[in-house]
């Protein structure tokens, strides 16, 4: 008679390596890219330009870091960049006609959020797919701000509090890129040990299910554009306070950057799975290339081209490669005895 | 063998009131009339199979009984007593559990968060994972179901095992009543008798089972009772004992089929 044996359940290691190949796979990337640049320019690899480089990428990460929450549900938020647009005009245009800087900041947030759960309402209570609504977004939104600013830049004056949010440092860090490691912490921990965002990979990998066992599921896909409507706000501030100055021209293809950043990551477009260590390395690589790129004496258009041939090469090996399936070829091996 | 504990006798059941009752239950979609007017008992610790052709309203029925539909016409009684479901939530507190036939698990998170999909345990905001893993580790011990690891996503498991989760979660809600919409339809072979054998331990618990499949074999393995649908209506009863395939592929069909011998008597 056959005696049945089972399989080994295959080691932890080899495991963990297919469970995170798209990680190690950007942070590779994302290593090449450094090694790249600092051979090929003298001045990529100096503290002053990496400063400059994380403070430059501190916006796209922290919107990155919601986005990555709104993928993560199976939409997407096209919106960010005029949203950011918007709050930047806004905030330089109360700053300028003398709202403390404090209030402008609290305003401004809720501003985002309330915009950002309005979108959300339209796409989980109404049943608009999220790509329709966000798109109507980002030309209403920037329309907006084009409107009030007349397309005018509008200087924020010497408010030193403000302006520290986009030009301080603390500890030798710049503080935009302090506030960006504290959301992208925040966003790592929602995600990977709470509730909600328990709820929310569970209304991205099987809304039905999530509504059968009593999930708030329409709240929870409200909520994640909410959250990118706040974090829209902050990357908004942050820019103006850099650069002293409120424009609807802000952000242009910031979502672009944002979406290829948190794709490039891992987090799968088709909801359910994301990686918020991903996402942070995913916004590191687009900013890294944008600056090396410049520092190349490329022409800046060119960066442009670039992001969007990473989206969809990111895209393709997304759907092509790292499948639901995907395991690293010596993760379980078959025994025979 | 594999029968279980009960082959009672027909004056026992019928003496019983039945556990869940349904009466004249209709139910339409648009033009497509997918119930008209089935009743149906199911009685305490038995397993009632359900078998019908394709689109014969099977499913519709046992999601009118876990609330996740209401019906157009007709009643409902648990233990005799009158009930309307608002959802499937109502469903569950009335102690009756559905296992879909799309099995409802997300295949982006681990098996202990399925398990405990919608009433996760926490602390504060946080999830309690350590505790949710004990418990976990419990549910499937007491269903004898081997799962080595729980925390791989349930998107690297065999149908089998997703089966088995979804039916261990089911069973972790301690129904009365557990309805299974075709739970071996998609497996191999080894996991067929693993998930039958399952279901004859959730039954040797005292739950209530009614079972839906296509694999008629599989019926006079956990079945004692077995109805037949056709085209949205009830069409025939068996108990197990007197009945053979050969009998139920003709009433699920729609013929009579001479020369059975074990036709009804
Ligand atoms: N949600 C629904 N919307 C529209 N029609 C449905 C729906 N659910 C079931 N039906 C229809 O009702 C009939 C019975 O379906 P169902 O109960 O799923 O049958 P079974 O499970 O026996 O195969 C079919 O004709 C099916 O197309
Ligand atoms: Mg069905």
């Amino acid at each position: 008679m056959n005696v049945y044996t089972e399989r080994d359940s295959g080691s932890i290691v080899a495991d963990f390596l297919s469970e995170h190949a798209q990680v190690l796979s950007i942070a590779f990337f994302f290593a090449l890219c450094v090694v790249f640049f600092s051979y090929t320019t003298d001045t990529f690899l100096t503290s002053r330009n990496l400063l400059n480089v994380i403070r430059q990428a501190a916006p796209i990460l922290v919107v990155a870091v919601a986005m990555t929450l709104v993928i993560i549900t199976g939409g997407i938020d096209l919106s960010v960049g005029s949203m950011v647009a918007l709050v930047n005009a806004v905030a330089a245009i109360a700053l300028s006609s003398g709202v403390p800087w404090q209030l402008v900041i609290v305003g401004m947030l809720i501003f985002g959020g309330a915009i950002g759960l309005l979108q959300g309402w339209f796409v989980a209570y109404q049943g608009i797919p999220a790509f329709i609504v966000t798109l109507a977004g980002l030309s209403i939104l920037r329309g907006i701000a084009l409107y009030l600013t007349q397309g005018y830049s509008i200087p924020v004056g010497k408010i030193p509090g403000f302006l520290f949010i986009g030009r301080g440092t603390l500890f030798g860090m710049p503080f935009p890129a302090i506030v960006a490691i504290i959301i992208a912490l925040i966003g790592y921990v929602v995600i990977a040990t709470t509730r909600y965002g328990r709820q929310v990979i569970a209304v991205g990998s099987n809304a039905e299910a999530a509504r059968r066992v009593g999930m708030p599921s329409r709240w929870t896909i409200s909520s994640v554009y909410m959250v990118t409507g706040v974090a829209s706000a902050i990357a908004g501030l942050l820019i103006a306070a850099r650069l002293g100055s409120g424009s609807s021209n802000a952000a242009v293809g910031f979502e672009l950057q944002v979406i290829a950043a948190v794709v490039l990551g891992g987090t799968s477009l088709m909801g359910g799975r994301g990686s918020m260590i991903g996402t942070l390395l995913g916004a590191l690589t687009i900013a890294v290339i944008g600056n090396g790129l410049i520092l190349m004496h490329i022409s800046p258009f060119f960066t442009q081209i670039v992001t969007g041939t990473i989206i969809l090469l990111a895209i393709w090996l997304n759907t092509r490669i790292f499948t639901a399936r995907f395991r690293v070829p010596w993760a379980r091996k078959p025994e025979h005895s | 063998m594999n029968s279980t504990l009960t082959v009672a006798g027909d004056e026992a059941i019928n003496e019983q009131s039945p556990r869940l009752s349904l009466r004249a239950i209709r139910k339409s979609f648009g033009s497509v009339q997918a119930l008209r007017g089935v009743d149906l008992d199911v009685f305490s610790g038995e397993c009632l199979g359900i078998v019908g052709d394709n689109a014969a309203g099977k499913s519709t029925l046992t999601k009118i009984m876990s609330g996740t539909y209401l019906p157009d016409s007709g009643s409902l009684a648990i233990d005799g007593e009158p009930v309307q479901f608002s959802g499937p939530a109502d469903a569950r507190r009335r102690r009756i559990e559905m296992v879909y036939q799309d099995l409802s698990l997300c295949n982006h998170i681990d098996v202990v968060g399925n398990l405990f999909l919608g009433r996760e345990l926490t602390r504060g905001p946080f999830l309690d994972r350590a505790r949710m893993r004990n418990e976990a580790r419990q549910m499937l011990d007491a269903l004898d179901i081997r799962i080595p690891r729980l925390t791989v996503k349930v998107e690297q498991l065999s149908g089998g095992q997703r089966q088995a989760i979804a039916i261990a979660r089911a069973a972790s809600f301690k129904p009365d009543l557990l309805i299974m919409d075709e739970p071996t339809s998609a497996l191999a072979v080894a996991e067929v008798e693993a998930v039958l054998s399952l279901i004859n331990r959730v039954k040797a618990s005292g739950v209530s089972v009614i079972l839906i499949t296509h694999r008629l074999q599989d019926l006079f393995r956990v079945c004692d009772r077995i109805a037949v649908m056709y085209e949205g209506t009830k069409v025939a009863e068996r108990k197990i004992d007197q009945t053979n395939l050969q009998d139920l592929v003709g009433l699920i069909v729609g013929e009579a089929i001479p020369d059975t011998g074990m036709a009804d008597s």
